[in-house]
């Protein structure tokens, strides 16, 4: 369902990385402006379709204002999704610095001292006595909240080539149904939105994160490309409607956020034969660093202490922490990712701050997980330490169960198996000793499984 | 912290003494060990098999059921006799809940 490319579309790449969005909005509602941007609500009840004409004209509408008002920041604080590109393209054009700030990290706004915020009415009160910035040639900023899995939302500064290294604008990439999982303001999300509204795509945003609204999105707009992270493709693929699934028409999985294992790329690429699936290894501060696309867990053993695309060289602390340099005139960059040799693969073995600690040794919960996901009847785990005054930390378990259980298989037999599996595969101090049944996993905002108790 | 929980306090000693052999039981049924009668005089390491991990389970089973961890209260620190036998576990959490007193949020 590829539509031709837009014209003008060369031209893209040479204009200077603060305008392209706004450039690219312009010239597709030039050449063909019923041509659908956003699908909003996608699978749900109340679905919006607003065409690159209306983005165009909203974007235009707002460079006049910033352009009389000039102010010193804008923060972004819209629920939209296209007043959060509408506010980005009009931002850049007119080298205004722009903040996305997440529901659950609005209180750092305080940082972003004389900023003017903006919601969805796309409206800036004319305040005379605000402070203004006048337009700068340099290159102005974009400031991005971390997603917090590891530590408290801290606010990053990114310039708009940082933010538009990874997008692809190579023709193929062009006129594609793109699916938003991940919230519109955190980085992984604005890439999206990036890279959708850049191509002349169609972004399509489901009306929930819900696994059956999120497969009608896919079904309904003929979505071809699903960035998500792990944890939301493995909830897709346990809990959503199979019939959606096997309509799907999905052409390219991206993976994303938290490392994906071995079991879930094979369930994946048995669901969506036809999708190519790739891994991307990015972080808020680094922005993408490497991409796997062979459809197998971690990454080639022979990347690590050689230069590969892009001049990233990887490397790796003696505790089995990865070590990232960009580029050879930057920093060494250690990445909190924890890397143990399987073969010929690194594979990710969690993020250190993961690392649950039980009377001094160490327990990796993603180990813990994958192995209770293989025990029959349990579709989804996630382990996580609890507090503990006698050994630190215990480890403690959730488990989904798969519906319908396995013939002659109850909710305690389940959970039996499991317990026993584990004191099979892992060290004592491994087992879960907390093991509760949930109905589902719970994710955080980046759409990742917390480590900590909920 | 304990809203949404039930409370230790107003809880009678026998209550308390039903939640932790219950708490053992299931730390016993949970490792694959086969649970025997637990008695109030029955020392929790040389009886009962348990180790730092299964107490430290035991714990956490018994702020579930109780509401309540004498562990990590505030003065946990503070010297207090040893906790070798279920009874002793049990006395811990007595005094934890008459601590408590009424009124505690």
């Amino acid at each position: 369902m590829n539509t031709p490319s837009f014209p003008g579309a060369s031209h893209l790449a040479d204009a200077p990385a603060e305008d392209r969005l706004a450039f690219a909005i312009t010239e597709v509602a030039r050449q063909d402006p019923e041509r659908v941007a956003i699908v909003a609500g996608a699978g749900g009840e109340a679905i919006r379709a607003i065409d690159y004409a209306t983005l165009a004209a909203a974007v235009a509408r707002l460079e006049t204002t910033l352009d009389a008002v000039r102010p010193v920041g804008i923060v972004a604080r819209a629920r939209r999704p296209e007043s959060l590109v509408v506010i980005a393209a009009a931002c850049g054009r007119q080298h205004v610095p722009v903040a996305f700030l997440a529901e659950d990290s609005r209180d750092l706004s305080g940082e972003l001292e004389d900023w003017v915020v903006v919601d969805d009415s796309l409206a800036i009160g004319a305040d005379p006595a605000a402070p203004r910035r006048e337009f700068e040639a340099v290159a102005t900023q974009v400031v991005v909240a971390t997603s917090g899995t590891s530590g408290p939302p801290k606010l990053v500064d990114h310039s708009w080539d940082s933010l538009l290294a990874a997008a692809r604008l190579a023709e193929q990439w062009h006129g594609l149904g793109w699916i938003l999982v991940y919230d519109a303001t955190r980085w992984a999300g604005i890439q999206v939105w990036l890279q959708s509204l850049l191509t002349g795509g169609r972004l399509i945003v489901p009306a929930s994160r819900d696994p059956d609204v999120v497969l009608r999105a896919v079904v309904d707009e003929n979505a071809a490309i699903l960035p998500a992270t792990p944890t939301l493709l493995r909830r897709l693929l346990t809990s959503g409607d199979r019939s959606l699934v096997a309509r799907a028409r999905l052409e390219r999985i991206t993976l994303g956020g938290e490392a994906a294992d071995g079991p879930l790329l094979e369930q994946a690429h048995g669901a969506f034969p036809d999708a190519k699936i790739t891994q991307v290894y990015a972080t808020t501060e680094l922005g993408e660093v490497f991409r796997v696309a062979d459809g197998l867990p971690g990454f080639p053993a022979n990347w690590l202490w050689r230069s590969l695309a892009g001049g990233v060289r990887l490397g790796m602390r003696r505790d089995g922490e990865l070590l990232v340099q960009l580029s050879r005139d930057t920093a060494e960059v250690a990445t909190g990712d924890l890397v143990e040799k399987r073969g010929d693969r690194y594979v990710f073995s969690g993020r250190r701050s993961d690392v649950i600690v039980v009377g001094g040794a160490k327990v990796f919960p993603r180990r813990t997980e994958e192995l209770l996901r293989g025990v029959a009847g349990i579709a989804d785990a996630r382990v996580y330490g609890l507090p503990s005054a006698i050994t630190g930390e215990l480890v403690a378990a959730e488990i989904v169960l798969v519906d319908p259980l396995p013939a002659g298989a109850s909710a305690e037999s389940v959970r039996a198996a499991a317990l026993a599996a584990c004191r099979a595969g892992l060290e004592p101090h491994g087992v879960p000793r907390i093991l509760d049944i949930v109905r589902r996993i719970a994710t955080n905002p980046a759409g990742k499984v917390p480590r900590r108790p909920a | 912290m304990t809203s949404g929980k039930k409370s230790v306090h107003g809880a009678d000693s026998a209550a308390i003494a039903a939640a932790v052999v219950a708490a053992i039981g299931q730390v016993l049924l949970d490792s694959g060990r086969r649970p025997g009668p637990v008695e109030p005089g029955m020392l929790l390491s040389a009886d009962l098999g348990l180790d730092s991990l299964d107490l430290a389970q035991t714990v956490v089973l018994l702020e579930r059921a109780l509401g309540a961890d004498p562990f990590r209260a505030p003065g946990a620190g503070a010297p207090r006799p040893a906790i070798r036998t279920v009874a002793d576990l049990t006395a811990l959490y007595v005094t934890a809940a008459a601590a408590a007193g009424p009124g505690r949020h």
